[in-house]
């Protein structure tokens, strides 16, 4: 008998021959060690992926994997999680998303949906309570996800929720999303994945109900939580969504611009929230069971799309465009072709930089030209031109090209870097050089820090390192349990206040300190997956341009990050973890992670 | 005064909170209280640290000797500043500190008809000069002058920092109160002239810079209708960030007030 908010197993289904699924029996032990979606992802991966795997191969398994939450009224608990080795990074990736695929995925009475093999054809794969089976889906292949979604939704019937691929992940970029209901599951390229496997979609229907173990104690919990959903931590979600982000960033010099060749952006007032939302909103939207409604919907070039900080900054200032029509113009480009808004903005902006220096023959492209923004965006979806190299990501790019242009490719471990000035914001900078995932302001939230007014933000040491570990650990149990990040500030507590909610749902006794070690064991387990993959303690590391190259903040002062400072905090992160000096865990910690 | 000066209130702080912060904006080193034995002080941050005078009463080489004794190997140059200058703004400082930079031992402001020995800067390593002239009893710091490079700023020489010359053009860096009618004259002066600017949520219609009149940034923030509550941070010149209401605001300066919960 699965715990309560559990059915204790997950389906595998090889779609290389279609009839050969199975069932991998997910125990307690495994559930209560590593809950559910990206610890249990994880958990997975050390399971399933063969080890070395080609994340593009017949053999690499991409696993949709669902939580505990998930179906309880709790709030923001409609997300999944997929959760592959990345074809950008080569290391472990989850991105997750949230809609009603969350829960229709979940009720086929699976903790987990992992798709290994590769089709003969372009497919779509479905899923219900009659298991798994595949449908042709050439007639969807070359949509965009969103019309490839609508299709299926027109053929297989209301009860079923699909994500889909766009031409970019049919195309194998290795940034490449998963979309469904217009949210992405952006990062890492796992619509790459599922492109390698001639996938254009896996369709799911429920078919099943799963019971809390204490559905009165969930209720209250799930009033108590919406009430709090609405108070002063979530306004600026709620009111101008996270593009409010960018002005503020400006004015405290962390916004990202021109490829990190300046922390500040003449043009950042014409991309505001503050601005568009008066000319330009259209609607405001909530994920499913999400009570903050953080989506501001935009109007721009005819269409509408939803706006979010990282798109704008990395199609925006990232690349020096400031015309507002423009960039949302290049956003929903992104979402048309599949494309992780963060790595096509981060890879174009280092090729323009590449252009401008005579490294790449495009003399077309240049920093603050829309045009060649779009044009470019269309060749790396298409992996035509100059696309062909763009498509590779910044740091495979930087190594084809040479001449010095790596010391300037924005990324970490291969994934580009969000919009956080490093050397404005040294507990970020500490979290983006050593989370698993690669540069990623979703898995360390280590900017909180710099922007609590409780250290100083461009001097690193003990208390950046604290910091990052803490926000690591709390992203952990968030993406796992899961509930949005967005939600984070309703909580004083969090492990503390997380835990009834568990045991709601689960029956378990957990309590904070259970799951303090829960966080611990996942960011273990991803560390120990990314070394089985070949991970080398220089990986931790920060872009060369970074570390050499002091940047100006608005008032005059001269802000750097030097390699000492940051050595010394991966040394001291490394120290509080339990890690070697090289950044590996102990022998015994890896024996206690049961991992296969 | 009757009251110690350290403790007499400015604007909602005191202006022993003043001065350090002044000069915790302006210098990003280690900030140090000398303090009469036993002498109780107002609350102050945790990164401003506090040493005591071996004795009591021997006048100011004697809290310079110690005050450069615990920056020696922490600091190459110390501004020296008493307490009781409401007015002391961070580019007076900045300019004293640059001629210290520029080789001398100590940099001294003539300003308002005065040497200034404590408004000053001080290469770290006159310590061991210091505390020999206090144990010889030379103790005016005019002893000290004689034994280093001096170099002498008058108002002309400090004035010609333009941005000295728009930010405090009367030199009110080194008036001080040493009367309960020059405190009270002190404070009837207006707060300093800043900007404030919201951000987010916090605009609420009101985007751009707007000026207002505020000695801290709790002031600011009153002036901008804004509660610096648990969601809100202020950004100083957009530099570092804080919720700490005392932080000190001096004329031109730029408070940006954003939502804590920034990032995501």
């Amino acid at each position: 008998m699965a715990p309560g908010g559990y059915f204790g197993r997950a389906l595998v289904v090889d779609v290389g021959t279609a009839s050969a699924t199975s069932i991998l029996p997910l125990h307690e032990e495994v559930l209560r060690g590593y809950l559910g979606g990206a610890g249990l992802g994880a958990w997975l991966m050390h399971r399933l992926a063969p080890p070395g795997v080609d994340p593009l191969g017949e053999r690499a398994p991409l696993a949709f994997v669902f939580s505990p939450l998930v179906g309880t009224p709790l709030t923001t608990s409609a997300k999944f999680a997929v959760v592959a080795k990345s074809p950008l990074t080569g290391m472990l990736n989850d991105a997750l998303s949230s809609s009603h695929f969350a829960i229709s995925g979940k009720l086929t009475g699976h903790d987990a949906i992992v798709v290994r093999g590769a089709c003969d054809r372009p497919s779509v794969l479905l899923v219900d309570g009659d298991g798994a089976r595949l449908e042709d889906a050439a007639d969807l292949w070359g949509l965009p996800a969103a019309q490839a979604e609508a299709r299926l939704r027109d053929r297989l019937g209301r009860g079923w929720r699909a994500a889909a691929i766009g031409p970019a992940g049919e195309r194998q970029v290795r940034y490449a999303t998963i979309s469904h209901d217009g949210r992405h599951a952006g990062r890492g390229g796992l619509g790459a994945v599922l492109g390698a496997k001639r996938l254009k979609a896996v369709a799911v229907r429920a078919a099943t109900k799963v019971a809390p173990a204490d559905p009165g104690a969930v209720l209250a919990a799930a009033r108590d939580l919406r009430a709090r959903s609405f108070g002063p931590a979530t306004a600026k979600y709620r009111e101008l969504g996270t593009l409010a982000n960018l002005l503020a960033f400006n004015a405290i010099s962390a916004l990202p611009t021109r490829n990190f060749q300046a922390a500040t952006f003449a043009g950042a007032p014409r991309l505001a929230a503050e601005e568009l939302a008066e000319l330009r909103t259209v609607a405001r939207n909530s994920c499913a069971s999400c009570t903050i409604g953080c989506e501001h919907i935009y109007s721009g070039g005819g269409k509408t799309m939803r706006v979010e900080y990282e798109n704008v900054f990395a199609l925006g200032p990232m690349c020096g465009v400031s015309d507002p029509d423009a960039v949302l113009a290049a956003s929903a480009l992104c979402d048309e072709l599949g494309l992780d808004t963060i790595s096509a903005g981060g890879t174009i902006a280092w090729a323009m930089e590449c252009a401008e220096r005579g490294l790449i023959g495009a003399p077309w492209l240049r920093f603050g030209d829309a045009s060649a923004l779009m044009r470019a965006l269309t060749e790396i979806a298409a992996r035509e031109g100059l696309g062909a190299l763009l498509a590779e990501g910044s740091r495979r790019a930087a190594e084809q090209v040479g001449g010095g242009s790596s010391e300037f490719a924005p990324h970490v471990k291969g994934l580009e870097l969000p919009g956080y000035e490093p050397r404005t914001m040294h507990a970020m900078a500490l979290g983006l050089a050593v989370n698993s995932r690669g540069a990623d302001h979703n898995r360390s939230g280590a900017y909180e820090a710099d922007l609590s007014g409780d250290l100083d933000r461009f001097a690193g040491g003990d208390a950046q390192v604290a910091a990052a570990i803490e926000t690591e650990d709390r992203a952990a149990v968030m993406d796992s349990l899961i509930l949005c990040k967005f939600l984070r500030g309703v909580f004083r507590e969090p492990f503390a206040e997380w835990a009834p909610l568990l045991s709601a749902v689960t029956g378990w006794d957990t309590d904070g300190a259970e799951l303090r070690a829960t966080a611990r064991r996942i960011v273990l387990a991803k560390r120990a997956f990314n070394i089985r993959e070949g991970w080398q303690s220089g990986d931790d590391w920060l872009p060369g341009r970074l570390l050499s190259e002091p940047v100006e903040t608005g008032s005059g002062r001269v802000a750097a990050l030097t390699p000492e400072r940051l050595r010394a905090m991966i040394d001291g992160y490394y120290a509080a973890r339990g890690l070697d000096s090289a950044g590996r865990p102990a022998p015994a910690d890896l024996a206690g992670l049961g991992l296969r | 005064m009757g009251t110690p000066k350290a403790a007499l209130e400015w604007h909602g702080s005191t202006l022993l909170r003043r001065t350090t912060g002044i000069l915790a904006r302006v210098t990003g080193g280690p900030v140090l209280v000398v303090r009469a034995p036993g002498q109780e002080l107002p609350a102050l941050p945790r990164q401003v640290d506090v040493v005591e005078d071996p004795a009591e009463g021997l006048g100011p080489v004697q809290g310079i000797a110690a005050g450069l004794a615990a920056l020696t190997g922490r600091a190459e140059v110390a501004f020296v500043s008493s307490t009781d200058m409401p007015f002391l703004h961070p580019a007076f400082v900045r300019r004293v500190l640059r001629a210290a930079a520029d080789g001398a031992d100590v940099g001294l402001p003539l300003a308002r008809g005065y040497p200034q020995p404590l408004a000053a800067a001080y290469r770290v390593t006159l310590a061991p000069a210091a505390a020999r002239l206090v144990k010889e009893q030379r103790l005016r710091p005019a002893f000290l002058f004689e034994e280093c490079r001096l170099t002498r700023l008058d108002e002309a020489a400090l004035r010609a920092d333009p941005v000295l010359a728009a930010l405090d053009p009367d030199l009110d860096s080194v008036v001080n109160v040493n009367s309960p009618d020059d405190y009270a004259a002190a404070r009837a002066r207006p707060a300093p002239e800043i900007t404030v600017q919201r951000f987010g949520t916090l605009a609420d219609g009101h985007r751009g810079p707007q000026p207002v009149r505020a000695a801290t940034v709790a002031g600011a923030a009153a002036a901008a209708g804004v509660a610096l509550d648990g969601h809100v941070v202020a950004a100083l010149n957009g530099d570092q960030i804080t919720r700490d209401g005392e932080t000190p605001l001096a004329a031109g300066d730029t408070v940006f007030f954003l939502s804590a919960d920034a990032g995501g």
